[in-house]
């Protein structure tokens, strides 16, 4: 009795085992055709982001130029112990409606006072390196002399068709 | 009115302690879990360091808030946010966690019966091990007066009281606050201790030892060549 | 590429070439489907790169089919998509940039292609703040397809059918240090391998655990920023101050040493075995996963081949004469071929040890055969596709 009920037991888990194993191989040919389309939506749709000392925050307002944008966004302080400067990211969109030299004055906290003065001369080739200034007019924002991209917290550089400033703050500020 | 000014303290300290509770996790955490995972299994055990651990933290936290009111009411204005001594300290602290977590890592000395190395049939009879110096203690303390950043802000807040005691007060509370956020590891307690568990501990340890000696010496560094 | 695991493999079982064409014949169909795209649409590169993939890889799994043998062949595979990935990379780094390093204006622009190693760094933050650490973007863009749910969702799927043994079909970095431990014919280090080999084997969990403490303390990926050693055959940060020189030196002496002369002076994958710990990370799949290799205590005689043969110390004495190998194992098929009693056999978790294992052999091979004609397939023929757009007779 006892080695019939153990034969019993080893047949079921084989054949839960076979049934298994052929799961995974309708698992695998789905793979490219249906499953990584699941698998990719569920990963962007569970509400996850880009830590802002990357993507630079969500936006705070829209500037209008006339030909072109400024798109300032809100200030990103460090999390934890994450070694970044708190910033605030400026976006000048689109990089091909700018003028070659721009100097801006622009109110980053939309007290209606400006904040810094953005100034960049904008090269004809946009793979040429780009370097700025940034002037902070009060004691909120850090000045930024000839920076290109020398850190997450400092830069001005061009990705695509955008400028990105990021414009650091003095740390015992409070946003 | 100095009733109602103490306790608006001490609930402010508390609400910075819970607040800034993940920065001191993040800090202390990377030591606290090597460390408890070299202990024995069982949460009783686990309770009984993390009280000591826990302990010799609050100890750390007063003699902060002691050096700081000292230093807080001897100079007229409050200690500049910006005050370059606290990084030599700083790296000076980082430094020594890192050798204590290299010495509680490699040694967690404890003695063996001396004649059980002359032969391996003898048996041993009765309790021979000394009980082990666990680090809870030196851990606890160096973690206890590492200057994370809201340590540093509670600490500027406390020198701005007026008596020794408020400050006291002030770092209890917030202690309190932080505190709370490290009683999860207990959780670690229930993990099967195999001697591979015990050491990858050790080897996290030695790790994180290194990552916190790296970290002093970049901060020692940058201030000998930049001032 | 002989080696001297050859000489103490057994040798191959041949079985009729009728039966092996027919069980190539799926893998072939397959191989098929995942490159008509590459027919119907690209150019003559393309074609002629499919078509050498296609043959590449049915050729592969019928010489599996024919010997009996899975180690020798999934290693040609293997090494070959370890060289030719890093190739095609960098070519097409250089092609688009002229550097391998990536300025800070492609992170900031979310530009970043997302490498499944920094994955276990990422959980924790992901898990308490809902964010991502990398400077990558969560969904494909005209200048990033390799998004970050595009490769979670692609390594996920084959983590399930796989567990560890993405380590041997899967990891395009894996192929280059077993290559450079196929070359010599001696074997150096043996005995510091075989006195340290246990406390060797337990580094990857130990870096594992740091890297997810400190990424998640540090809100960065410890990994990817400090001690990757596949940066220096892929693309890196910018140098542009102390501290990325510092970083930049770590990943050439960390490639070279564990990646370069390591494997060739003890014929052992010492990166995998001994250091990565996504590799530590994916062991902990092998415990949700069907299949393994076992071993028959009756037919064993303890001669320790298996031992000697397998890449990544995944196998003691005591684990031995349990039957089982540790969880690192990644199912390359090693200690199976040079076994000489046919002790050491694949296994589905559920049926009896040792009884129909050629079955549990193919179930996984299909699977496994498949995937990795999908993705390093896949890598193989853009590859290929790049060198035969730079032929001066074309």
């Amino acid at each position: 009795m006892e080695v019939k009920e153990k034969r019993m037991r080893t047949r079921i888990l084989s054949i839960l085992a076979y049934t298994g194993a052929g799961l995974t191989l309708v698992v695998a040919i789905c793979v490219p055709f249906v499953l990584f389309q699941v698998f990719t939506n569920v990963v962007a749709h569970v509400g996850l982001h880009i830590d802002p000392a990357y993507s630079g925050g969500t936006v705070a307002r829209t500037i209008d130029r006339g030909g072109y944008r400024i798109v300032v966004y809100q200030p990103v302080q460090p999390r934890l112990l994450e070694r970044i400067e708190p910033f605030v990211q400026i976006v000048f969109e689109p990089a091909d409606a700018l003028p070659a030299r721009v100097t801006d004055e622009i109110d980053l906290d939309g007290d209606g006072r400006p904040d810094v003065r953005v100034s960049f001369n904008l090269p004809a080739d946009p793979n040429t390196p780009l370097r700025g200034d940034v002037t902070a007019l009060n004691a909120t924002y850090i000045s930024l002399a000839s920076v290109g991209g020398e850190s997450f917290s400092r830069m001005v550089v061009r990705t695509g068709n955008k400028i990105v400033v990021r414009v650091p703050l003095n740390r015992g500020t409070v946003h | 009115m100095a009733a109602l000014s103490l306790s608006a303290s001490a609930g402010e300290a508390l609400v910075l302690g819970l607040a800034t509770g993940p920065v001191c996790l993040a800090t202390c955490g990377p030591v606290v879990v090597p460390w408890m995972l070299v202990q024995p299994q069982g949460v009783r055990g686990h309770g009984r360091q993390l009280f000591l651990f826990l302990a010799a933290r609050l100890a750390g936290y007063l003699v902060f808030a002691c050096a700081v009111w000292l230093v807080g009411s001897a100079i007229p204005h409050a200690l500049p946010q910006s005050w370059t001594g606290r990084s030599w300290l700083m790296g000076g602290i980082q430094l020594l966690l890192a050798a204590a977590m290299v010495v509680y890592a490699v040694g967690w000395p404890h003695r063996r019966c001396a004649a059980a190395k002359t032969a391996d049939a003898l048996v041993q009879i009765g309790e021979t091990s000394v009980p082990k110096r666990s680090g809870a203690l030196a851990l606890g303390f160096l973690t206890g007066i590492n200057l994370c950043p809201p340590f540093l802000v509670a600490g500027f807040r406390a020198a701005q009281l007026a008596h020794l005691s408020a400050a006291l007060l002030f770092f209890l509370c917030f202690f309190a606050g932080t505190a709370i956020w490290f009683f999860p590891f207990l959780s670690l307690g229930f993990l099967k201790r195999t001697p591979e568990v015990i050491i990858v501990a050790r080897m996290v340890a030695i790790l994180l030892a290194c990552w916190y000696g790296f970290s002093g010496i970049s901060i020692l560094i940058e201030r000998t060549f930049h001032g | 590429m002989a080696s001297r695991s050859s000489a103490l493999a057994r040798p191959p079982a041949f079985r009729g070439i009728g039966r092996s064409i027919l069980l190539t014949l799926p893998i072939a169909l397959w191989s098929l489907l995942m490159f008509m795209p590459s027919f119907q649409h690209a150019g003559r590169d393309r074609h002629i790169s499919a078509l050498l993939v296609i043959l590449f890889m049915t050729t592969l799994f019928f010489l599996m089919m024919r010997t009996g043998e899975t180690y020798r062949w999934r290693r040609i595979f293997f090494v070959a998509m370890g060289f030719l990935f890093p190739f095609g990379f960098i070519a097409a780094l250089v092609a688009e940039r002229g550097t391998m390093s990536i300025p800070i204006s492609r992170m900031v622009s979310g530009d970043t292609p997302f490498c499944f190693m920094v994955t276990p760094s990422l959980l924790l933050p992901a898990a308490f703040a809902r964010t991502i650490i990398f400077p990558g973007s969560i969904l494909p863009t005209a200048s990033n397809p390799h998004s970050i749910a595009a490769m979670i969702g692609v390594w996920f799927a084959m983590t399930l059918i796989l567990g560890k043994a993405w380590c041997s079909y899967a990891c395009f970095f894996g192929g280059i240090e077993e290559g450079f431990a196929a070359f010599p014919k001696r074997r150096r280090l043996h005995r510091f391998i075989t006195r340290f080999g246990a406390y060797l084997r337990l580094i990857p969990w130990a870096i594992l655990v740091f890297v997810v403490l400190a990424s998640a303390a540090l809100f960065e990926p410890v990994y990817c920023m400090w001690l990757c050693p596949f940066k220096a055959v892929t693309e890196f940060p910018a140098v542009r101050n102390v501290t990325t020189a510092v970083q930049m030196g770590i990943f050439v002496a960390l490639f070279v040493g564990l990646v370069v002369v390591l494997p060739y002076l003890t014929k052992k994958r010492t990166q995998c075995g001994f250091f990565c710990p996504f590799g530590a990370f994916q062991s902990l799949f092998n415990k949700i996963n069907l299949f393994e290799i076992r071993f028959d205590r009756e037919k064993c005689v303890d001669c320790t081949l298996c031992q000697t043969s397998c890449p990544t110390v995944a196998l003691s004495k005591e684990s031995i004469r349990e039957g089982k190998t540790l969880l690192n194992c990644m199912k390359c098929g090693a200690c199976v071929d040079a076994c000489k009693k046919d002790a050491a056999v694949w296994h589905l978790k559920g049926t009896p040890v040792a009884v129909k294992p050629e079955r549990a052999r193919l179930l996984f091979l299909y699977g496994a055969w498949a995937l990795a004609t999908m993705m390093g397939g896949s890598i193989l023929a853009n590859s290929v596709a790049t060198m035969v757009h730079w032929l001066p007779w074309k």
